[in-house]
């Protein structure tokens, strides 16, 4: 129960937060992404840092037990295509359902398309690949 | 509409990582979220497709019944066979506790992010922009979809095979200094570059 509050907090904080980002916004992404505008890259960059300094500081403390994320074969390849898609529909995985909350109905298809593309991996990876992926499992 | 300075963004992006670890113990991780729900669809399916009228015990008696008809056993013989394959039965495996989070909360997460969204755009009367999104790809349903469906695909197939995407490897993995989530990071941003710079030529 307390998990399943935590989630749905976090989750509208998350949500509101993009929204005000500009995250949900095609236009800011392409501008990201072309340099014509750096707000978004030096929001993530400062983001990162901050997290660094966190993180250690929880480290520390706390001597989680953090799965680490070692490179594999997926890795350069999954990002490569992740990045292209990000770009084309601008959306990252949660974007999908930030651009539905602000009423872009079209997201429907990106989401659509982000779980069947999701779905696809499992049998391609078992089919094709022999390498450890590791999804972002919970730490 | 009027989006946040680029240092609100910053506190923002990190505030929900580090809360996200504080409140409910897990990595930040959404792409991890859709490999559960994905997962948990094609198991359930996968159950479902298996599913036997038969109960294990009404199968084992049957097959204990076959046995004896097609071998002829007495009734002594019949008991000794039990007594043998009560010897060598193994107590059931015991499954570790699960602690991973169920379906229901990935779909809580996932309607809650909309839901903030949806706030955000009420409280500020303004919608994210798409002027340059229209002026790119135009403003036929049909493609729209189809672009924005393609484009999906590859974000979902992409950060599994990664294991991973702007949150866990982009914001949680970059500032643990995980090299698997520096190399994503870097491959993934490069990507988006430069189709965005050819998406910029093409307009």
């Amino acid at each position: 129960m307390k998990d399943s509050i935590g989630t749905l907090a976090l989750g509208l904080l998350f949500g509101f937060c993009l929204h005000r980002i500009g995250f949900g916004s095609w236009d800011e992404v392409h501008k990201m992404f072309t340099f014509a505008s750096l707000r978004l890259t030096l929001g993530f960059g400062l983001a990162v840092v901050i997290l660094a300094i966190g993180f250690s500081i929880i480290a520390k403390l706390q001597h989680p037990k953090w799965a680490p994320r070692p490179i594999h074969k997926g890795t350069l390849a999954g990002g490569l295509l992740f990045g292209v898609g990000w770009a084309v529909c601008g959306a990252c995985p949660s974007i999908a359902l930030v651009q539905l909350g602000d009423g872009q109905w079209l997201a429907l298809w990106t989401l659509l398309g982000i779980v069947a593309g999701n779905a696809l991996y499992a049998p391609i990876h078992a089919r094709f690949f022999q390498f450890d992926s590791g999804t972002c499992s919970p730490d | 509409m009027t989006y946040w300075p680029f240092w609100l963004c910053a506190l923002a992006l990190s505030g929900v990582a580090l809360l996200h670890w504080l409140l409910i113990g897990r990595m930040f991780a959404v792409s991890g979220r859709f490999t559960a729900l994905t997962d948990a669809i094609r198991n359930w399916k996968r159950s479902a497709d298996s599913h036997s009228e038969l109960s294990q015990a009404e199968m084992l008696e049957a097959l204990r019944a076959a046995t004896i008809a097609e071998f002829g056993l007495t009734e002594e013989q019949a008991a000794q066979m039990d007594a043998e394959l009560r010897a060598q039965a193994q107590p059931a495996p015991q499954r570790p506790p699960t602690s991973k989070q169920s379906l229901p909360v990935h779909v809580l997460f996932f309607v809650a992010i909309a839901l903030g969204a949806a706030l955000s755009a009420r409280m500020a009367q303004g919608h994210a922009d798409r002027t340059l999104f229209f002026a790119t790809f135009g403003h036929s349903p049909i493609l729209l979809g189809s672009i924005l469906f393609g484009g999906g695909l590859l974000v979902g197939f992409g950060t599994r095979m990664a294991g991973g995407c702007t949150s866990g490897h982009g914001l949680c993995g970059v500032s643990r200094f995980q090299p698997g989530s520096m190399l994503a990071t870097a491959a993934f941003f490069g990507a988006g570059i430069v189709t965005s710079l050819l998406l910029g030529a093409l307009r």
